[in-house]
């Protein structure tokens, strides 16, 4: 068992899944909030994370961790993850670890390690403007033997380290190119674009072996996921579960867990996207949690423990055969209208038997929304729906994706 | 637990595990996913019974902490209406809060702060501030803001506490509640029905026909206003009753049953049985039964076969209401006009559409009726030819409609039997706008979503058309720089509608232009103190702002407008009809409309003509008869109402 777990970043429901494990634990973060931490009792170091310097740098950081006792050191953002791995190379002795954290943090150089392992990705290259993605894109129409008059091949492009969906435009033309991006998005990755049936994965590693793989199913990204997956994805479990591990072998990764994106295609390939190495958006932990009847927070961190014991993971993990009774679904709200002043629970909700629970809250007084958000923009809140049949729970997720709360 | 779904409280009891075991961390995010629960729960009586079981509970577990509701002793009785407008989350809070007094009061539940008795003291205050919820009759600021399930939850909550809480303390306001309603004499009567029956339940009500309590008069007039009714109460006692019975015991019935149908403008089921006796039997005591002044007597004595017929073919013991309709068409000598009463006769012969006839049977509540559609559509018409001032719009945002119906009854009677005719055969109407046709079943969509069915029946057979139309000729008069209503409501409601048209609202600027000249042309075309002392003629169909208690704008609303003159006191005040369900409002800077003890009359709400030109924005007026008056009109007294208009609903907009 670790010594005392070092929390990079902030998450009251991790920190409070660590209190009920009882297990020592130190929350490293912003200094704005450590009042909280005081009156709530948490343990707490206050950190410039956002700062590298003489005086803030994982050398001084592990120093003042020190009196703390700690030997494990977990991302919770994905802008610590970089912090975590220097500090676990620090922990494990081993320089390995933190190259490994670039990698997640660098999403070119992360494709390029895929490719060479065998996964299949899409063409990528780094570009540096404009012209840049309309050279990649040109190319890309030449390796597909574009006629004259068809359609442009579809760009992504994003930024090399940046959470999900932030700052990933889809161009579809080369009059896209020109209309949607901006001189702030370059340097960035531009790949080709994975057709396919989206998804992600949810994979606990310890000791370099998957200890607990989830699967989640995407209904409309951003907005909609559920868990476990549905029937079609489930039929490829075995699949999905042998490219995970190949993954994790080609990254090496030893500790922790990893939320890599697939296209699963018609013709049973599967496409990797990206991957990333911290707590999932979309409260994909919370649903896990509730389907498989186990708390993924407290083993998100303890897996990432190089010592923890056999006995200590077969007590966090269900058990290996453990099938979900319940599908668990959340859909997230986001106004429709750029102007309104009222939160309204529509009647239909009453009757729906798979509504569990929201938690929207009401708009400030006639609240307008600014026209730029950044990945998704900030939901107003969760719906959260349980029953037994993935078909409906697709359904719903939908139908209430389109429901305006907000007047 | 019947009508909770298994389901339901099988996810409540889920969401509330999750509570009780988080920590102070993620117990607020708990808490509103719990109240997610708690505000489905609020959707039936059941789920009260069983969230009030819970309360302790979730009380010991804080789930009021970190908000407004966390100490008991700190609440005030009068806020709690905002927050059951406010909507989720905040009045799922305020009923959790609600249940929690309750459960102090029932000592089910102890506060350190407050004791069982005031506890109690708080919640009755809380019934006598929202009576509309407790019979669904909502005011304007509730109907506009508040949705569907909000407004049952309130009704509820309120319903709740009526049964569950000792009311003796909120009685003579209840009774006040009763004698108010009753002096606007509304066309439909359900909600003092209710009110009445609740009193009569809940308190000892002398069992005599006339005693000094007031209430007395009012549960007399609806259960057994009659001697012969009091020892009969049962309906087919009364009627053996009435079959052995000599003249004089009918007179005397006759006499009783008309003076409190008179005094309250109620009727019971037993008058419609002692009326039809006397129109077969007894023809020289009917004037008696209907409570007939000599105006009626003359009506009566002049069109006894007709209106014999049309009470024999249709009053019965299920639409009994319409024999006070009776009452005051015969006193307005409707009958002496012979389009009305070819109009009747017409009406008496039609075959009414299945939808239509749908319609009707469903605000009857559907139940097994010997009464035809027919009975009660006719039973309607005479209502509201006897009673213009109290139509109402019930919870629909079909103010014009509610308002087309109160003036064509009063002024253009014939064109109202004619329209309901056309309706009530087709369901369909027909009408022309500026040389098109516009036809109601062509039209997808007006003002309403769903109709209320919280209507008369001349409304629910109409509103849907007349909605329909006046939405069509609003989007047909947009865009031509002024406000639609100005050419709309003369062709909606009849060419007596002046067509010279006054709004304080610029469409151009999107501002208040000139309210000054606004007030002073309203002031000189019908303040009798600048006009030269002319009355109005016609109703005049205004449009007015409605504020809240704080003087807060919350929307436009249409009344008509029927006589401004001076009250008793020397006030000049203006006499409306407001459709709306509850003439009593409150609309901030101590400006509320009456309904009585101002001169007004049945139906009509009052203020001081100051005040309401104060939430005036537009009216209809001739403009060739201004010029004189114009200056007529004080300063001061324009100054004073652009004041009070800026501080209230014109804070909402820019003034130039």
């Amino acid at each position: 068992m670790a010594n005392c777990f070092a929390l990079m970043g902030w998450s009251l429901p991790v920190i409070e899944s660590m209190q009920k494990t009882g297990r020592p634990f130190v929350v490293v973060s912003f200094p704005d909030f450590e009042n909280y931490a005081k009156e709530h009792g948490i343990p707490f170091l206050p950190y410039q994370l956002n700062e590298w310097s003489d005086t803030s740098n994982s050398l001084d950081l592990a120093e003042k961790l020190k009196p703390f006792n700690v030997d494990v050191a977990v991302p919770l953002f994905e802008e610590t993850v970089e912090w975590a791995g220097a500090l676990n190379s620090i922990y494990r002795n081993d320089p390995r670890v933190l190259n490994r954290a670039f990698l997640f943090r660098n999403k070119a150089m992360m494709k390029r390690r895929a490719l060479i392992g065998g996964l299949r990705v899409g063409l990528f290259e780094e570009v540096h403007n404009k012209e840049g993605v309309k050279a990649f894109m040109k190319r890309l129409n030449e390796a597909n033997l574009q006629l004259d008059g068809e359609e442009d091949s579809w760009v992504h492009i994003k930024p090399f380290a940046a959470a999900g969906t932030v700052g990933h435009r889809l161009l579809k033309s080369m009059d896209d190119i020109d209309e949607k991006c901006e001189d702030g998005d370059f340097p960035c990755l531009a790949e080709s674009h994975l057709s396919g049936h989206e998804f992600s994965c949810e994979a606990f590693i310890h000791k370099g072996k998957i200890r607990f793989l989830n699967i989640t199913e995407y209904v409309h990204l951003g907005y909609s996921n559920f868990i476990p997956e549905g029937h079609h994805l489930a039929s490829k479990r075995q699949l999905i579960h042998d490219h995970v591990q190949k993954m994790v072998d080609i990254f090496g990764i030893e500790y922790g867990m990893v939320h890599p994106e697939w296209f699963l295609t018609e013709k049973d390939e599967l496409n990797f996207g990206e991957t990333a190495c911290r707590i999932p958006g979309g409260h994909i932990l919370e649903l896990c949690s509730k389907s498989y009847e186990f708390d993924a927070l407290a083993a998100f961190v303890i897996c990432h423990d190089p010592n923890a014991t056999e006995e200590e993971l077969n007590e966090i993990f269900p058990p290996a055969d453990f099938k979900p009774k319940y599908y668990h679904g959340n859909v997230m709200i986001y106004p429709q209208k750029k102007e309104f002043s009222k939160l309204v629970i529509p009647e239909q909700l009453n009757n729906e038997p798979y509504f569990e629970n929201h938690n929207l809250v009401p708009p400030l007084t006639t609240q307008k929304l600014s026209g730029d958000r950044a990945g998704f923009g900030n939901h107003f809140g969760t719906i959260n729906f349980r029953g037994e049949d993935p078909d409906k729970m697709r359904d719903l997720l939908l139908e209430y994706e389109k429901v305006d709360f907000y007047i | 637990m019947n009508s909770i779904a298994d389901n339901s409280v099988e996810s409540f009891e889920r969401n509330l595990e999750e509570f009780l075991t988080s920590t102070s961390l993620t117990r607020q995010d708990k808490a509103s996913r719990l109240l997610s629960q708690i505000d489905q729960l609020l959707q039936n009586i059941e789920g009260f019974h069983y969230l009030y079981e819970k309360t302790p509970l979730l009380i010991q577990n804080g789930i009021f902490d970190n908000t407004p509701w966390a100490e008991a002793d700190k609440l005030v009785p009068h806020l709690v209406k905002g927050t059951l407008r406010a909507g989720h989350p905040s009045s799922s809070y305020e009923v959790i809060s609600e249940l929690r007094l309750l459960a102090i009061a029932e000592n089910h539940l102890t506060d350190s702060t407050l004791d069982a008795e005031s506890a109690a003291e708080f919640l009755e205050e809380v019934v006598v501030h929202n009576l509309e919820f407790a019979f669904k009759e909502l005011t304007e600021v509730s109907r506009e803001t508040m949705s569907e399930k909000e407004v049952k939850k309130a009704h509820l909550l309120i319903g709740y506490l009526m049964k569950r809480i000792p009311l003796q303390n909120v009685k003579n306001k209840l009774i006040e509640e009763v004698e108010l309603s009753c002096a606007q004499r509304p066309v439909l009567t359900k909600k003092t029905r209710e009110l009445i029956g609740f009193l009569h339940n809940k308190f000892d009500v002398p069992d005599q026909l006339f005693s000094d309590d007031p209430i007395s008069l009012y549960v007399n007039a609806v259960y057994h206003p009659s001697t012969g009714s009091v020892a009969h109460t049962a309906i087919d006692d009364y009627s053996k009753f009435l079959e052995t019975a000599d003249e004089s015991a009918l007179k005397k019935e006759a006499e009783e049953m008309g003076y409190h149908m008179l005094k309250t403008g109620l009727v019971s089921h037993h008058h419609a049985l002692l009326l039809v006796k006397l129109v077969r039997d007894h023809p020289d005591l009917v004037h008696l039964c209907l409570a007939l002044g000599e105006t009626g007597i003359a009506e009566w004595n002049t069109y006894r076969k007709l209106i014999s017929d049309i009470i024999l073919e249709n009053v019965t013991v299920e639409n009994f209401q319409c024999i006070y309709g009776f009452h005051r068409m015969l006193e307005r000598s409707l009958f002496s006009r012979r389009p009305i009463r070819i109009g009747i006769e017409n009406l008496r012969k039609i075959q009414i559409n299945p939808q239509v006839e749908k319609r009707i049977l469903k605000i009857q509540g559907n139940k097994i009726s010997n009464t035809t559609a027919l009975q009660y559509l006719i039973g309607g018409v005479v209502k509201i030819l006897g009673q213009p001032l109290g139509v109402r719009q019930g919870n629909n945002p079909t103010c014009q409609s509610a308002r087309g119906i109160s003036i064509w009854s009063q002024h253009a009677p014939t064109k109202l039997i004619d329209i309901v005719i056309r309706v009530a055969t087709r369901n369909n109407l027909v009408v022309r706008f500026e040389n098109t046709e516009i036809n109601s079943n062509l039209l997808k969509k007006g003002l309403m979503d769903k109709l209320d069915y919280n209507l008369d029946v001349v409304s629910v057979v109409l509103v849907p058309h007349l909605d329909k139309i006046y939405n069509e000729m609003m989007l047909k008069s947009m865009g031509r720089g002024e406000d639609p209503h100005k050419w709309v409501n003369p062709a909606m409601y009849g060419q007596w509608i002046r067509v010279g048209f006054k709004s304080a609202y610029d469409y151009l600027t999107n501002s208040i232009n000139n309210f000054g000249l606004f007030t002073r042309t309203f002031y000189a075309a019908f303040h009798p103190h600048y006009n030269g002392n002319r009355r109005m003629i016609y109703p005049n169909p205004v449009g007015i702002i409605i504020t809240n208690s704080k003087a807060e704008m919350v929307g436009f609303h249409a009344v008509s407008l029927l006589r401004i003159k001076e009250d008793a006191s020397g006030t000049v005040r203006a006499y409306f009809m407001n459709p709306n369900n509850e003439g009593r409002q409150n609309w901030g800077q101590g400006i509320r409309p009456t309904v009585s003890k101002n001169g007004e009359r049945p139906g009509e709400s009052s203020l001081p003509v100051d005040q309401f030109a104060s939430r005036l924005y537009a009216f209809h007026y001739n403009p060739q008869e201004i010029p004189d008056y114009l200056q007529n009109v004080e300063e001061e007294n324009i100054k004073q109402i652009i004041q009070l208009a800026r501080q209230s609903w014109g804070k909402s907009y820019n003034w130039i």
